[in-house]
C-alpha cells in the first residue's frame, strides 16, 4: 500500500507581498491626501493589477471590468442592471480611466452605452459623489462598479443631469418603456 | 530545269556557228537517249564509250553543268517513280497496326518488311550511284587528258558536289513522302532487336559466371569480323537461327542490324534512326528498372541495373557503333569521299576510339537509370520508410541516384504530399505517426546528412502532431519503452527512442544544461525556418560539418515545443510505474532517468530523481521498521492465525510535494489492516520524528488469495477491490447501497469497481428489490461459477479497461485543467467586457495581466485545449475564430 510520508514542509508558501497597503480611509477631512511625491507608475499599475485580481476572484454578479489592450490604466467595465429595478437585464458598458496618481485621485468613469438615467447625461458622464468630492483611496474598481450599479436603481433625483429622467422616475412603468426604447435604439449591450 | 537550260542555250547561240550548234544538238539528243536507257532498262548493255563521247562533246562546249543537272533530274524522276513509292508501300499495312495499337502480329512482319524494303531501295540507290559514277568518269575523261594537274582538284570538287546533291535529293524525296508511322516502325524494330539481345544475355547469365566480362571479348571479336563482314554483307543470310547459334550474339545478327542502320543513314534518316534506337533503348531500360526495382525494398538494385546496362544496351551500342564506324571507315578507304550527310557525331569516333562515343552513351544511360529509379523510389518513399530498417538498401539506392541527379526537391515535394495524404489523417494513430516520423528522420539522415531536406519534410509532421492530444504521452512511452522489461534485448524495441537516447549519451561528452539546450534548439529552429536551398553543387560533406548534427531527440522535443511538458508527462508516468512496484526494483528507471538527465539537463529531472530516491529510502525505512516491529512482537504476544503479519506490508514512502498530484479517493479498508497501518505509521514516527506517515489508502496493490470450498484463486488488485471482496467474507450477499456504505465509496464507483470481481466469476450481480439497487452474491461453487465464467476470456480486456480508468496519478490533462481554473475567471472577465476575442488575444492578455501574480506560463495549445473544455461545459462559444460568452 502506498503511503504518503508527510515530511516537514519543504516549501513554505510564498506570500505575494506586492499589494500596497491601502491607506486608511480618510477620517474626517473631506480632502484626500495630496498625491505622494514619487508615486511611480509601477506601484500604480501594481495596485491596479491586484484590484483586477480581487475583482476577478470575488466574482460579484452583474459587474465586471478588464484592462483594455495593453494599457492597465484604461479599463472597460460592464454593469448589468440588478433585479427588480427598471434596468433589470440591461447590460451597460463603461470606460474607466485611471490617473497616474491613482488611488489618490478618482478614476474617470463614463457610460459608453447611452443610458436614460437622472444622474447620467447624454454623453455618459456620471454624477456620483464618490467619483468626485467623496473619493477615497480606499475605494477600488469593485466598489466603484457596485456603487454605480446601485445608483441605477436608486437615483439621486435632487441633482439631476437628465431632468426628463428625473421627472419621469415617479412613473416606473413609463420610465421602463423609455429605458427599453433607448436601450434598443442604441443597440445596447453587445 | 528545262527553262533554265533553254535560256542557257540562247545566250550561247549567237557566238556559235551552225556546225557547232548541230554538233551540240546531236550530242544532246544522243546523251538523253543513252541516259534514259541507262536508268530505265537495267538489262540493256550500257554503251559506255558512246556515253563518254556524248558527255565529253557537250562539256567541250561548256555544257557540263547542264549535263549534270539533266542527269540528276533524270535520276530523281526514276528514283521517285520506281523506288520510293514501292518502298513506302511495304509499310502500308503497318498503318493499320498503328491505328489498332496491336503489335502482336507485327513482330516478324516489321523486321521482314524493313529488311526487304531497305534491301530493295538500297540496291536501287547503289545502282543509281553506279550510274552517277559513269557520268563522273565521262566528265573527267576529257579533263584528265587536257590539264590533269590543274583540273585534279576541280574534278574532285565536282565529284563531291554531285554526290552530295544526289544524296540530298534522295533524302529530301524520302522525307517529303514520309508516312507518319515510319518512326514508330523504326522504334518497334529496334525494340524487338534489343529484346532479342536482352533475352540472349539473360540466357547467358543463367549459364554462369564465365561471362563476367563478356563485353570486351565480344566487341573485340565482333570488331575483327567486321572487316570481312562488310564485303559479304549482301550475301549474308537472314536466317534467324544464325542468331542463336552461338552463345554470343552472332556477328550475323549485329551486321544485319548494323546494315539496317547504315541503309537508313545512307537514305538520310540519320537523326530519325538514332532517335528510334535511343528511344527503344531508353524504353527498355525504363522497363528493366521497373522490373528490377519493383516493390521490393530489401535488396539493392542499382548495381544490377548498371550491370544490365553494361550487358545489354551498351553491348548493342558498342557493336552497332563499331560496325558503323568500321563501315564508314571502309567506305572512306575505298571511294575516298566524305559524305557531308554521314558526318554525324557518333561516326566521328569511327575507327580510332570507339569507346568515347560509348562512354558518352554509358553516361546518358546511367543518368537515365538513376532518374528512373529515383522517380520510382520517390513515388514509393512512404512505403519504403514504413518498413524502414528493412528497406535500407532501397534508401541507399535512392541516395546514390539523388547524388547523381540532384533532384532532392522532387523528393521533398512528393514526400510531403504523400505524408499529407496518407499519414497526417485522423485515421492514423499517434504512435504510427511518431514511428513514421522517427523512421523518416533516420532514413533522410542517410540520404541527406545535412538535414536540410529533413527539416522541410519534418515540418508538416510536427505541425500535425502538435494538434494531437496524446502526442506527449506516446512520445514518453516511446522514450521509456524497453526500460520496463528486456531493455537489453536487441531488436525487441526497434522503434524505441530509448536506444537513440543511449546512443546519444555515448556521443555527448558534456551534458547540455537547460538554457544551452533551449537556445540551441531555438537557433536550429530559426535557421530551419529561414532556410534557403543550397545550390545542389555545394558539397554536402562540407556543409554537414558546419551544420548541427541531426538530433532525433531534439527534433522530437521540437514537436512538443518545450521539454518541460515532456518532462512533466514523464514524471506522471514514472510515478504511476513506481507506485505499482512492490519490490523497490528501480534499476531500469534509474538508467532511463540518467539518460534523460544527460539530454534534458539535471535540473529539469530533479523531481523525478527525488521520486526515485524516495523509492530507495522507502526500501531502507521499510526494512528498518519491519525489523524493529517483529522484534517487538516476538517478545510479547504470539500472533493469532487471523492476524495480519507485518511481513506482508511494504510501504512506499514518498515526499508528496515532489510527486505529481494523486487521484484522491477515500476507501474504508478492513479494520485489521487499518490497525497494521497505524502500527506502522507509529513506528515510523518513532524512528523519524517529527515526521509522520499519512497513508494514501486507495493507492498501491494488494496481493490476496481467495479460498473457496473447492478452489483458491490469487489476485493482484487495487485496495478498493480488496476492500470490496473482504466484505464478502462475513456476508455473501450485499446490496450495492449497503456495500458502498461499508466500503466507503459512492455507489457508482462501487458498481464500476465490482465489475472486476464479476468478470473474474467470483461475484454475480442480480437486480435487487429496488430498481436502482443491485444485489451482489458471492459464488462459492465452481459449478455456479461456470455459468458465469464463460466470458472470462475477455476479462483481461475488461480489467485493462478498468485499470485505465483508475490510474493512481492525476493525468497531465487533469492537472492542467486544475491549474487553468484560476484563469477561467479572468477569461470570463475579459470576454464579459470585450465581447469576442480570438485565441491569441486571450493568450496575450492573460500573459500581460496574470503574468506576475498568477504565473501564467501555459502555451497557446494548452490554453486552446482549456478553452475547448469550457466550450464543452457550455460556458463559452466559439465562432469564426472568436471566443465569446454563452448567454
Amino acid at each position: 500500500m502506498t503511503v504518503n510520508g508527510q515530511s516537514e514542509a519543504r516549501f513554505s508558501p510564498e506570500y505575494h507581498n506586492n499589494m500596497p497597503q491601502p491607506p486608511a480611509p480618510p477620517t474626517a477631512s473631506k480632502q484626500p491626501q495630496p498625491p505622494a511625491k514619487g508615486v511611480d507608475s509601477q506601484s500604480v499599475s501594481r495596485r491596479l493589477q491586484s484590484e483586477l485580481m480581487s475583482l476577478m476572484m470575488c466574482g460579484d454578479p452583474g459587474i465586471s471590468a478588464f484592462p483594455e489592450g495593453d494599457n492597465i490604466f484604461c479599463w472597460k467595465g460592464t454593469i448589468t442592471g440588478s433585479k427588480d429595478t427598471v434596468y433589470e437585464g440591461m447590460i451597460y458598458k463603461l470606460s474607466l480611466s485611471f490617473p497616474t496618481d491613482y488611488p489618490f485621485k478618482p478614476p474617470k468613469v463614463k457610460f459608453e452605452t447611452i443610458i436614460f438615467h437622472p444622474n447620467v447625461d447624454t454623453f455618459g458622464n456620471i454624477c456620483l459623489d464618490i467619483l468626485q468630492d467623496k473619493w477615497s483611496s480606499a475605494y477600488d474598481v469593485r466598489t466603484i462598479l457596485l456603487s454605480i450599479q446601485s445608483l441605477l436603481g436608486e437615483p439621486n433625483n435632487d441633482s439631476p443631469l437628465n431632468n426628463q429622467a428625473a421627472a419621469l422616475w415617479i412613473n416606473q412603468e413609463e420610465y421602463r418603456k423609455v429605458v427599453e426604447k433607448q436601450y434598443k435604439v442604441v443597440g445596447g449591450g453587445n | 530545269m528545262a527553262g533554265r537550260a533553254s535560256s542557257h542555250d540562247q545566250r550561247l547561240l549567237p557566238t556559235m556557228d551552225r556546225d557547232a550548234i548541230n554538233e551540240i544538238t546531236h550530242n544532246w539528243s544522243g546523251f538523253c537517249i543513252v541516259t534514259e536507257k541507262l536508268l530505265q532498262d537495267k538489262n540493256d548493255p550500257f554503251k559506255e564509250s558512246e556515253f563518254v563521247a556524248f558527255v565529253s562533246a557537250l562539256s567541250k562546249h561548256g555544257l557540263s553543268s547542264l549535263v549534270q543537272d539533266y542527269f540528276l533530274q533524270a535520276l530523281e524522276e526514276t528514283f521517285r517513280t520506281n523506288s520510293v513509292a514501292k518502298f513506302w508501300r511495304h509499310f502500308d499495312a503497318y498503318s493499320d497496326f498503328v491505328v489498332r495499337e496491336t503489335n502482336v502480329a507485327t513482330d516478324d512482319w516489321v523486321r521482314e518488311a524493313l529488311h526487304e524494303s531497305l534491301e530493295e531501295i538500297s540496291s536501287e540507290k547503289l545502282f543509281q550511284e553506279k550510274c552517277l559514277s559513269f557520268l563522273l568518269r565521262a566528265l573527267q575523261a576529257p579533263q584528265g587528258s587536257k590539264g590533269r594537274q590543274a583540273k585534279a582538284s576541280d574534278s574532285k570538287s565536282t565529284t563531291v558536289d554531285l554526290l552530295s546533291r544526289y544524296h540530298l535529293m534522295v533524302a529530301s524525296i524520302l522525307l517529303t513522302m514520309l508516312p507518319r508511322y515510319f518512326p514508330e516502325i523504326l522504334r518497334l524494330y529496334f525494340k524487338e532487336r534489343l529484346e532479342e539481345l536482352s533475352l540472349v544475355m539473360s540466357e547467358q547469365n543463367e549459364d554462369g559466371d564465365k561471362l563476367l566480362f563478356p563485353d570486351k571479348n565480344r566487341t573485340e571479336s565482333n570488331y575483327k569480323h567486321f572487316y570481312s563482314a562488310i564485303d559479304e554483307m549482301d550475301h549474308e543470310s537472314h536466317h534467324e537461327t544464325v542468331l542463336f547459334e552461338s552463345k554470343l550474339v552472332g556477328k550475323a545478327w549485329i551486321s544485319k542490324v548494323g546494315k539496317v542502320v547504315q541503309d537508313l543513314r545512307s537514305l538520310g534518316f540519320i537523326s530519325m534512326t538514332e532517335d528510334a534506337y535511343s528511344c527503344a533503348i531508353f524504353l527498355l531500360l525504363k522497363r528493366k528498372v521497373e522490373i528490377l526495382a519493383g516493390d521490393d525494398y530489401r535488396t539493392p538494385v542499382l548495381d544490377s541495373i548498371k550491370e544490365w546496362i553494361q550487358a545489354v544496351p551498351l553491348q548493342f551500342l558498342s557493336a552497332l557503333l563499331s560496325y558503323l564506324g568500321d563501315s564508314i571507315g571502309h567506305e572512306k578507304g575505298s571511294s575516298g569521299y566524305i559524305s557531308p550527310l554521314a558526318s554525324c557525331p557518333p561516326l566521328d569516333f569511327g575507327q580510332e576510339s570507339p569507346s568515347e562515343g560509348l562512354i558518352r552513351w554509358k553516361l546518358r544511360l546511367e543518368y537515365f537509370a538513376y532518374e528512373t529509379l529515383q522517380d520510382l523510389r520517390i513515388d514509393k518513399l512512404f512505403e519504403i520508410i514504413v518498413d524502414y530498417p528493412d528497406s535500407c538498401p532501397a534508401i541507399e539506392d535512392l541516395k546514390h541516384c539523388l547524388e547523381n541527379t540532384g533532384q532532392h526537391s522532387k523528393l521533398v515535394d512528393s514526400f510531403i504530399s504523400a505524408l499529407r495524404y496518407r499519414l497526417l489523417t485522423a485515421g492514423a494513430s499517434t504512435n504510427d505517426i511518431l514511428h513514421q516520423y522517427v523512421s523518416t528522420i533516420k532514413a533522410l539522415r542517410t540520404i541527406d546528412p545535412t538535414g536540410v531536406f529533413l527539416e522541410a519534410v519534418g515540418e508538416p509532421i510536427r505541425d500535425y502532431l502538435r494538434g494531437r492530444k496524446d502526442t506527449i504521452k506516446c512520445l514518453v512511452t516511446m522514450l521509456t519503452d524497453g526500460s520496463g522489461g528486456n531493455s537489453s534485448g536487441p531488436g525487441s524495441t526497434g522503434d524505441s527512442l530509448l536506444e537513440e537516447l543511449i546512443r546519444d549519451a555515448g556521443e555527448q561528452e558534456t551534458s547540455i544544461y537547460d538554457d544551452e539546450f533551449d537556445s540551441e534548439d531555438k537557433q536550429a529552429w530559426s535557421t530551419a525556418q529561414s532556410w534557403e536551398p543550397d545550390p545542389i553543387d555545394a558539397d554536402p560533406l562540407k556543409g554537414s560539418r558546419n551544420r548541427r548534427k541531426i538530433d532525433i531527440l531534439g527534433m522530437i522535443v521540437n514537436i512538443i515545443g518545450s521539454k518541460d511538458q515532456l518532462v512533466n508527462e514523464y514524471r506522471v508516468m514514472l510515478a504511476e510505474k513506481l507506485l505499482n512496484k512492490s519490490d523497490y526494483e528501480i534499476d531500469s528507471e534509474i538508467r532511463t532517468l540518467e539518460l534523460l538527465k544527460i539530454h534534458f539537463g539535471e535540473s529539469s529531472m530533479q523531481r523525478c530523481e527525488i521520486m526515485l530516491n524516495d523509492l530507495i529510502d522507502s526500501k531502507r525505512t521499510n526494512a528498518n521498521i519491519k525489523a524493529s516491529l517483529t522484534q517487538l512482537s516476538q517478545k510479547g504476544i504470539d500472533q493469532g492465525d487471523n492476524e495480519l503479519l507485518l511481513d506482508h506490508l511494504d510501504a512506499t514512502i514518498i515526499s508528496s510535494n515532489f510527486w505529481p498530484p494523486f487521484q484522491a479517493e477515500s476507501v474504508n479498508i478492513p479494520a485489521a489492516m487499518d490497525k497494521l497501518l497505524d502500527d506502522y505509521a507509529k513506528r515510523f514516527h518513532e524512528i523519524k520524528t517529527p515526521r509522520k506517515l499519512l497513508w494514501k489508502k486507495n493507492l498501491g496493490t494488494v496481493k490476496l488469495e481467495l479460498q473457496f470450498e473447492d478452489r483458491s484463486l490469487q489476485f493482484n488488485v487495487a485496495p478498493v477491490h480488496a476492500a470490496i471482496i473482504m466484505h464478502f467474507q462475513e456476508q455473501t450477499r450485499w446490496t450495492s447501497k449497503n456495500l458502498a456504505v461499508a466500503v466507503g465509496v459512492p455507489v457508482d464507483t462501487l458498481n464500476r469497481r465490482i465489475s472486476f470481481w464479476i468478470s473474474k466469476g467470483v461475484i454475480v450481480e442480480s437486480v435487487g428489490s429496488e430498481c436502482d439497487d443491485h444485489v451482489f452474491t458471492l459464488l462459492e461453487d465452481v459449478s455456479d461459477a461456470n455459468r458465469n465464467i464463460i466470458n472470462s476470456g475477455s476479462c483481461e480486456g475488461l480489467l485493462a479497461a478498468d485499470e485505465e480508468g483508475e490510474r493512481s496519478m492525476a493525468s497531465v490533462e487533469d492537472q492542467l485543467q486544475k491549474e487553468m481554473t484560476i484563469y477561467e475567471k479572468f477569461i470570463i472577465g475579459m470576454l464579459t467586457n470585450f465581447g469576442t476575442m480570438p485565441l491569441d488575444r486571450i493568450h496575450n492578455t492573460l500573459k500581460m495581466f496574470c503574468g506576475t501574480d498568477l504565473h501564467y506560463d501555459k502555451s497557446l495549445q494548452q490554453l486552446q485545449s482549456f478553452l475547448s473544455g469550457l466550450i464543452s461545459e457550455e460556458k463559452l462559444e466559439f465562432r469564426d475564430g472568436q471566443y465569446m460568452l454563452r448567454r
